[in-house]
């Protein structure tokens, strides 16, 4: 009988500040946050990296990559002076392909992607960049529909759960968000990068620390106001995401590292959960 | 001294699905037609603009999102693959565009001098967005006119759509500067649809227009209000009403684009030429023109 499991599980921040080469405290620290999570899942060996990314918009249901071998050069829209990000992918098709059937049986609008020169969003580069620095392992990736709540995000999440568990494979599954999401929206020397709002910092934390204590749920719960008070990456469903894989554990989260990037809140994440999926 | 002009403005929507539609040789996937209202009324355009012979097409696109400012284009030749990262299953275009760096140049230097924050895009392998070509396609598909791409400034969404607004009318003035400066005879593309709530599910023949309909009455009805203003050229009363057209049918023209061009041609009273309205996927879309070569009403 297939026995996927889920090894590890993430959230990592996306912004093309973390790969560039530019001495900033904070990015620094969320940097090497970002290369410990990268050492555990090397260590953790795992058949596949799924990632869910908030910088892949969709907007005509949910989108699955499955094109296996994606290959190109991405340029930030926003910070293209950070530099290019080239890239060449192994893509689990197949998983892809069987996380979408089981979201649309679920009743959610899938759309599989499978096209040369499609674009690849920054928040997967720099998170494979840090995961999968020798392009080792496979990947699939999933977007985020504009429109879903967080009812169609945990349901998107089961179903990747259970497409892992049938397809036997250890998985490690990674949400690729910021925290808050307030910009600078002027030009700032980058040594100055701090939290736009202080009040920001201190619902980051808040959030975080019951990360930490494994209140999961009520994160979960907290999370509408969460997004209303510190105006969240995409509403903070990637969190919502990753909890569907996952089940809404009590396992804490151990942040491996947090930090303001031009102005908006980041950290690493990691759950050591070793799930069946 | 030199003294450029601006000699029409277009609201020139960009759904990938008229570049579809078109089957041109630079878009990979073929369709059987569909959205003609909508095409022909660009064909209307295309004949004015080869006519009309302009030094370069300015456009405004809600598809290059930008955080930090307003930006421009500002690489001499760009090429490259563009897949719609919504619509791939539509839109694969092989682009190749020469871009106005002069002017790109005065741009920046004027909207920086009115106190906009403003950025210069020099980096070659940047992929332009679909809005961008979808709409410069379907003004001038033979791509001989150099082109200056404008991105669209998150300023409405971060703070308020009076602060983006604001800022659009200045960027306007920015830009109007600049092309004369330059010498330029400009023509200007808003790439924008009008109300923009939609469908989140696609027929099995993406062109079946017997699926095509407007998403609710009411954004037709709020569609034809705006129309009707830009039809009778009562600019003032157009822009009153923008922030609630905004608010009631999520209008792309929050963005900012209708607003620069407006803003660039000095909100002129003449009345607007309306060329074609039709629904993609339920928002409406208008192809409009603003002739200036013809002079005040």
């Amino acid at each position: 009988m297939p026995n996927g499991t889920i090894q590890r599980a993430y959230l990592v921040p996306g912004l093309p500040h973390l790969t560039a080469n530019v001495p900033v405290e904070s990015w620094e620290t969320l940097r090497r946050g970002c290369r410990q999570a990268g050492d555990h899942v090397k260590a953790a060996k795992p058949d596949v990296i799924v990632v869910y990314s908030t910088q892949w918009i969709s907007v005509l249901g949910h989108s699955f990559q499955t094109n296996p071998n994606p290959k190109g050069l991405h340029v930030d829209e926003n910070w293209y002076e950070y530099g290019d990000l080239p890239f060449d992918l192994r893509v689990d098709a197949a998983l892809g392909t069987r996380a979408a059937a089981i979201a649309s049986s679920l009743g959610l609008a899938t759309k599989t992607v499978n096209y040369h020169g499609f674009p690849l969003d920054t928040g997967t580069l720099v998170a494979l960049r840090f995961l999968n620095p020798d392009n080792t392992i496979p990947v699939a990736v999933v977007s985020c529909n504009i429109y879903a709540g967080q009812e169609d995000s945990l349901t998107l999440g089961r179903a990747m759960r259970q497409a892992i568990e049938e397809s036997d494979k250890r998985a490690v599954v990674v949400a690729c968000t910021g925290l808050s999401g307030r910009f600078f929206t002027e030009e700032v020397d980058p040594r100055t990068d701090r939290f736009a709002h202080a009040e920001d910092d201190t619902w980051n934390r808040r959030i975080l620390d019951l990360i930490a204590q494994g209140k999961n749920a009520a994160v979960l719960t907290l999370s509408a106001e969460y997004a209303q008070a510190a105006a969240t990456d995409m509403g903070f469903k990637a969190f919502a995401w990753l909890m569907g894989t996952l089940g809404t554990p009590t396992t804490p989260g151990t942040v491996l590292a947090y930090g303001p990037v031009w102005g908006t809140g980041a950290a690493v994440v990691e759950y050591s959960v070793k799930r069946h999926a | 001294m030199a003294n450029g002009t601006i000699l029409a403005g277009f609201l020139a929507p960009h759904p990938p699905h008229l570049v579809y539609g078109e089957n041109p040789d630079r878009n990979e996937p073929r369709s059987t037609g569909g959205w003609e209202l909508l095409r022909w009324a660009y064909e209307k355009c295309r004949e004015k603009i080869k006519a009309w012979k302009p030094d370069v097409i300015l456009v405004h696109s809600p598809h290059w999102m930008t955080i930090v400012g307003h930006h421009f284009l500002r690489v001499p030749h760009l090429k490259g693959l563009s897949v719609d990262p919504i619509f791939p299953h539509i839109f694969r275009y092989n682009y190749e565009m020469n871009v106005d760096v002069e002017l790109a140049d005065a741009c920046y230097e004027e909207a920086r001098q009115t106190g906009l924050v403003a950025k210069k895009m020099t980096n070659p392998n940047f992929r332009v967005d679909y809005g961008t070509i979808v709409s410069l396609h379907m003004l001038n598909p033979d791509w001989d006119i150099p082109i200056l791409g404008i991105s669209a400034n998150n300023s409405p969404y971060f703070y308020s759509t009076e602060i983006g607004q604001e800022q659009m009318v200045k960027l306007g003035q920015a830009t109007v500067r600049a092309i004369a400066k330059t010498g330029r005879r400009a023509v200007l593309a808003a790439s924008n649809t009008l109300s923009h709530l939609h469908y989140d599910r696609e027929p099995e023949l993406i062109e079946d227009m017997n699926k095509e309909v407007i998403f609710n009455n009411s954004q037709y009805q709020w569609d034809m209000r705006v129309l009707e203003l830009m039809r009778k050229g009562n600019t003032e009363q157009l822009m009153t009403i923008l922030p609630e057209f905004m608010e009631k049918t999520a209008a792309e023209v929050k963005s900012g684009g209708l607003t620069w061009m407006l803003s660039a041609m000095g909100f002129p009273h003449i009345p607007a030429q309306v060329h074609g309205y039709w629904t993609v996927i339920g928002t409406g879309n208008a192809v409009v023109e603003w002739d200036l070569t013809q002079g005040t009403v």
